[in-house]
């Protein structure tokens, strides 16, 4: 379970990258398609097909944002509890709370852009609790995975 | 030994326990949000009485024609609701939806004809006629429906799939029937699958002209509609020319048909004339602002055709309707930063009721959060902190007059559409209005807004008070305003696969 949390924890980092990357790609898409004329309003950005290098970018970091990351997070929660490191839960917790404030960042800043600034600085903070996570899982050491094997915790009176 | 056993045994069940602490809420939320394949819009939610008296029956009463709810009082069917069929038709229409090719701005997306064309026919009658539409489904797949946006017909003409009528399938026909009472500018639509039936073009205009002569300048219904990314003028692309003489006044109808609030400004001083269909009292010339016209609603315009050249209206920086003989400026003109205020523009008139006399006083507090709705996780829009299908049924009874609070702390705008009723704005976040009475349908509530509304319960029946960004609606932004003593026979889901939104 050690190695799946692990896992799970590098994954959320990975997504974090993704969710840069992509928006950073829709945003410079975005600009390049406007240079050459092309415009943007409410109903175009809600239409199914306004087509620009880059707009899956939104698309992607709205899935992975409101859904995809969650959902890896509570699993990544899930598996500290039998991951059986120190400092697992605590880690997985931090990486929690950081993305519930991301989320409801990300979804307040439509309405108060100035949250975007400390949406994208949070990344930067996600990023770096879902690494420390993994680097956890990786410098208690490997005892084996099945409980059975692992030495108790508790001495035996 | 035991003593060591005693120790393990919570060591092995804490993980386990704070997974189901996890996982049980996330089970429970999952399965109270699924809805069965066919449900009735009386069986969803609670309702809300407003503060106002409640019946002494059961509201889940089911009808058939004239069932007995479980209670043994007797619910009657919305069935009964229609236009007196004894009348003969002044205007007949016949509407013909298929599921087509439309070509816009040199290209095809798939969409939806009435008649052949999108936007359908433009629908016109005179105050006072009675209006029959038979509408024809030659090959919409998922089935079709025509709702009378804005026009407060009897509920069984409402248009709304599984809760006023069944979707009707292809090869089949369904009769409207109403009476055009109301002046002023309307439209219809799909109201099955309606998100993707209005953005594919299932929609048309309908304006109810007053009794007598007409203004002489042109009378010109423009009907925004976005397809696919293209923004389009009664279906066509850039510009409307509208033939007018120096000093002429022409009347523009426009249109949202679009889920998202539409910029308008002019370069010509204009007038707002109407909102909505209702017209405004003693509307004053508008030269430095431009309007904001939320998605589902209506503006009237009056524009006087300058001396030279043209005036331009912009509808959205895309799309404008140029309105004169001289050659137009083809510039768009810069959009003023100031929208006009609609709380105090005009002078005041009276309501022709009292919202003091109001006996219920609803909330509809829109909010947002993580949860699943109909089984899907995601962020969804809450009423009153409910998530989808858990919203408030506001009940009422014929007569009463009701005031309710729309409040938006969602972050996004919502422009808020309550089927059958026309309401009147009391105040906005505290502030009374103090302009024409300003009577919508469909109304604009931005972020961290709030609004009062008043209006008289007197169209009995059952009718959707709903977001009108689609999207939001699909995604569970819906609830009802129903009249006590009344029940539909229709079904969300079923054989018909009625799905309203």
């Amino acid at each position: 379970m050690r190695m799946v949390y692990k896992v799970l924890a590098y994954v959320v980092a990975g997504l974090v990258m993704v969710q840069a990357a992509a928006i950073a790609f829709a945003q410079f898409g975005l600009m390049a398609w406007i240079e050459q004329g092309g415009t943007l309003d409410a109903a175009a950005m809600q239409s199914d097909d306004v087509s620009f290098t880059g707009v899956a970018g939104y698309m992607i970091h709205g899935m992975f944002g409101e859904m995809v990351i969650p959902i890896v997070v509570l699993l990544l929660l899930i598996s500290s509890f039998f991951a059986r490191t120190t400092g697992a839960v605590k880690w997985a917790l931090i990486v929690v709370v950081t993305t519930a404030v991301q989320v409801t960042l990300g979804l307040l800043a439509d309405g108060a852009p100035a949250l975007g600034i400390l949406h994208g600085a949070g990344a930067l903070v996600l990023f770096g609790s879902a690494i420390m996570a993994g680097m956890r899982a990786k410098a208690t050491g490997a005892p084996a995975e099945d409980a059975s094997t692992e030495p108790a915790a508790v001495p035996v009176s | 030994m035991t003593s060591s056993r005693g120790r393990r045994v919570p060591r092995v069940w804490v993980p386990v326990l704070a997974t189901l602490v996890i996982v049980v809420p996330l089970t429970w939320m999952w399965q109270s949000s699924r809805v069965p394949s066919a449900y009735s819009v009386m069986d969803m939610g609670y309702p809300d009485y407003g503060g106002g008296p409640q019946p002494s029956t059961s509201l889940a009463g089911h009808a058939g024609h004239g069932t007995l709810s479980h209670t043994g009082h007797t619910m009657a069917p919305i069935t009964d609701l229609v236009t007196d069929p004894n009348r003969p038709a002044d205007v007949r229409v016949d509407l013909t939806a298929a599921s087509a090719g439309v070509h816009v701005g040199g290209r095809e997306i798939a969409g939806f004809t009435l008649n052949g064309s999108t936007p359908g026919p433009t629908i016109s009658a005179v105050q006072g006629q009675l209006v029959e539409v038979r509408l024809t489904n030659a090959s919409v797949s998922d089935g079709v429906t025509l709702h009378w946006h804005g026009l407060d017909v009897p509920n069984a003409e409402d248009g709304v799939a599984g809760v006023t009528q069944d979707a009707v399938p292809v090869g089949a026909e369904f009769i409207y029937r109403f009476v055009a009472d109301q002046v002023g500018t309307y439209w219809y639509h799909s109201h099955q699958i309606s998100d993707p039936h209005v953005r594919g073009g299932l929609l048309g205009a309908l304006v109810v002209h007053p009794r007598g002569e007409r203004p002489s300048g042109p009378d010109v219904v423009a009907v925004a509609h976005t397809y696919g990314s293209t923004r389009t003028v009664n279906g066509r692309t850039g510009e409307l020319r509208v033939a007018a003489r120096p000093g002429e006044t022409a009347r523009l109808r426009v249109i949202n048909t679009d889920n998202q609030p539409m910029p308008i400004w002019s370069d010509s001083a204009y007038r707002l004339v109407a909102i909505d269909g209702t017209d405004v009292h003693q509307p004053t010339m508008i030269e430095s602002q431009r309007l904001l016209l939320t998605a589902g609603g209506r503006y009237d315009l009056e524009v006087a055709v300058p001396a030279s050249g043209a005036a331009r209206v912009q509808l959205s920086r895309a799309t404008a309707v140029v309105v004169g003989s001289g050659r137009p400026s083809a510039s768009v003109p810069p959009q003023p930063s100031s929208v006009l205020d609609l709380l105090s523009y005009g002078t005041p008139a009276a309501l022709g009721f009292e919202p003091a006399r109001a006996v219920r006083h609803f909330d509809y507090r829109i909010g947002r959060r993580p949860g699943f709705v109909k089984g899907r996780p995601g962020m969804f829009w809450t009423v009153n902190g409910h998530l989808y299908p858990h919203v408030p049924m506001y009940v009422v009874r014929k007569g009463e007059v009701v005031i309710m609070d729309i409040e938006n702390r969602s972050g996004v705008v919502h422009p808020m559409h309550l089927h059958g009723h026309h309401v009147v704005v009391l105040s906005r976040n505290g502030v009374a209005a103090t302009g024409s009475p300003w009577w919508v349908d469909s109304l604009n509530v931005d972020v961290d807004e709030s609004y009062e509304i008043a209006f008289e319960a007197n169209n009995p029946g059952i009718w959707m008070d709903h977001c009108h960004n689609l999207e939001h609606a699909a995604d569970g932004m819906i609830a009802h305003l129903m009249y006590e003593g009344w029940d539909t026979p229709y079904r969300i889901g079923g054989p018909s696969r009625n799905q309203p939104e």
